[in-house]
């Protein structure tokens, strides 16, 4: 990879930043840590080319306000989001945000790894979401009908007793219809599926 | 004026007086609204007012001279005898002036709460008691559905309680973790550059380490969500796999305990509808208190985790063991939020197993067992057949 990339480390823990930073220099990443998202824009003229990892909720400004003032300042570092707060409002807002990626924690570094890999990389990057949504496309295509209702409710974070009500089901029924989306779209966790989800939906 | 003519004049007042009283009295009972009962020092129903009747359900005439203690349910209606023997002769009271809740028996041979007080009336050598009855029927009704709701405002609040610590102890637990699974990772990047048999050991243990952080991770989060929102990721999962893996988890050192494992899985029965990790949990909660009661003391030490098909669409999965067994005032709580048998505990294990079982449609219950020790129970819906044709 290229020396001037850097992976921006911004966690208000001190033990997590430096743990984060130990795990990235092993697998052979520059990194720099911020103990703040202020701190970080302070720092950000000298910032190199590179990436962020942010963590969503800090005293000040919180992950989601740093996106926005990336975004005002026109940094193109891409923001990958990882949180101990593993919500699905949170991660419906980061990814809509712009962040590439939403990660709980604590994490398989492989997961992070790869979505730092990607992120550094633009051309990567891009390639490996287009691939990624069309995988995540084709398994959407076997879901039924009611499992897409089901997914719908799901990512719109509501429970499966207001789902039932709304698709006049019982909610042991979408507790099935559940299982199955889950299984078929091979989501580990309902934020995954709800990543799965945004991507699908930006790239109508 | 002599003086023996005026005795029949002073007879017949006294008699207009008494009639006059007599007149009183029973126009008081007729129209007191409490319910009284005037008895001898015999325990004789002298009188008694239209609301008893009403209450004990008997006409006035198949109560007076009777014995009162037919108004009683046991075990006064036995003693209500010497219990008056004893008052006449000690003059000790226990009843009178003071008041107590008692049992009435109704003519149907139905029972009821009641409050009675007793009054003593002395007339030359002549006792009598008069008895004051309130209906608690109303009152305990209201009382007990009081205390029902009190206890089960108590398990939500304690239950909101440990909601809100779970959920306030994830994130700060989340971060210790991620730094122990960041670390772990990183160290075994570093050893697998390295060479050697050591290396090779250390950097499958390491590796072990990182996967057990994110597992406390994982069990995290899902009871985090799961309170948050009640619900459960819930799979298609195979039932043996299950009690399988969990069993792995929660005998480690078991043997050192000499306890003697079987089980007894129905072959028939594979598939439900869980979420793997939270029915993992509660396994590896159940088995774990089992080898922890069995090594306690008891020469016998054996663990049985059996599964057999109940009803239609449920599983049931027991696991019992050989130990003491249980209080039966305890059991009854077992499942309650802080409550525990053990010296060291907070008393969650169960009530969160209970939770768990509950949000999955199941039961989860416990049982002594005949030959001593502990048999606990829990159902979980089969996702064979009825699930899967639900869907199609």
């Amino acid at each position: 990879m290229s020396s001037s990339q850097i992976v921006h480390v911004i966690d208000d823990d001190i033990a997590v930043r430096q743990s984060l930073a130990f795990l990235l220099s092993t697998a052979g990443y520059a990194v720099r840590v911020h103990e703040s998202a202020v701190a970080f824009l302070e720092a950000l003229p000298g910032a190199q080319d590179g990436c962020v990892v942010t963590d969503i909720r800090m005293p000040g400004m919180d992950g989601l306000e740093l996106q926005r003032q990336l975004r005002t300042l026109k940094v193109g570092l891409p923001v990958i989001v990882i949180t101990g707060h593993g919500d699905i409002a949170l991660a419906v807002q980061a990814m809509k945000a712009g962040a590439v990626d939403f990660i709980e924690k604590p994490f398989d570094d492989d997961v992070l790894l790869g979505a730092i890999g990607s992120a550094l990389d633009r051309h990567v990057h891009d390639a490996e979401r287009e691939s990624r949504t069309a995988e995540v496309g084709r398994r959407a295509q076997s879901l039924s009908e009611r499992e897409r209702d089901v997914l719908a409710g799901l990512v719109a974070g509501k429970p499966n007793k207001i789902i039932a009500h709304e698709l006049g089901i019982s909610s042991r029924t979408v507790e099935v219809y559940r299982a199955n989306v889950m299984t078929k779209m091979r989501a580990d966790s309902l934020s995954e599926l709800v990543r799965m989800a945004i991507l699908l939906d930006s790239a109508l | 004026m002599p003086v023996d003519a005026s005795i029949p004049q002073d007879l017949e007042s006294l008699t207009a007086a008494l009639e006059a009283a007599e007149a009183r009295l029973q126009s008081i009972l007729q129209t007191v609204p409490d319910a009284m009962i005037i008895i001898d020092e015999h325990g004789r129903v002298e009188s008694l007012s239209a609301t008893a009747e009403r209450l004990f359900g008997y006409p006035k005439s198949e109560v007076i001279g009777r014995n009162v203690d037919m108004l009683m349910a046991s075990p006064h209606h036995e003693q209500h005898d010497a219990y008056l023997k004893r008052y006449l002769a000690t003059r000790e009271r226990r009843i009178i002036g003071i008041g107590r809740v008692v049992t009435g028996r109704r003519k149907d041979g139905s029972t009821f709460p009641m409050h009675l007080t007793v009054g003593e009336l002395q007339s030359d050598d002549r006792h009598y008691f008069t008895g004051f009855i309130r209906d608690l029927t109303d009152q305990q009704l209201t009382e007990s559905r009081l205390r029902e709701l009190q206890s089960e405002v108590t398990h939500m609040s304690r239950f909101m309680a440990l909601g809100e610590m779970a959920s306030t102890l994830a994130h700060e637990i989340n971060q210790p973790l991620t730094a122990i699974a960041n670390y772990l990772k990183g160290s075994r990047r570093l050893l697998e550059r390295m060479t050697g048999e050591e290396a090779r050991v250390l950097r499958e243990a390491v590796g072990k380490a990182a996967d057990q952080a994110l597992r406390a991770g994982a069990i995290i989060r899902r009871l985090r969500e799961f309170v948050a929102r009640g619900e459960s990721e819930r799979r298609i999962e195979s039932l043996p796999k299950l009690i399988e893996d969990a069993s792995t988890l929660a005998l480690i050192g078991a043997k050192e305990n000499a306890v003697r494992v079987s089980f007894r899985l129905d072959p028939a029965l594979d598939l439900v509808l869980a979420d793997r990790i939270q029915i993992q949990q509660v396994l590896v909660n159940l088995i774990r208190n089992a080898i922890e009661i069995m090594s306690e003391g008891g020469q016998r030490r054996e663990l049985d985790i059996a599964t057999t098909s109940v009803g239609d669409d449920m599983v049931e999965v027991s696991v019992a063991d050989t130990g003491d067994g249980i209080a039966p005032e305890v059991m009854a709580r077992l499942f309650q939020p802080f409550v525990t048998t053990k010296r060291k505990g907070m008393g969650l294990g169960l009530s969160i197993c209970r939770t768990i079982v509950e949000a999955h449609g199941g039961k989860i219950w416990v049982d002594s067992r005949q030959d001593g020790g502990t048999i606990f129970r829990f159902t979980l819906r089969a996702a064979e057949g009825g699930e899967q044709s639900l869907v199609e």
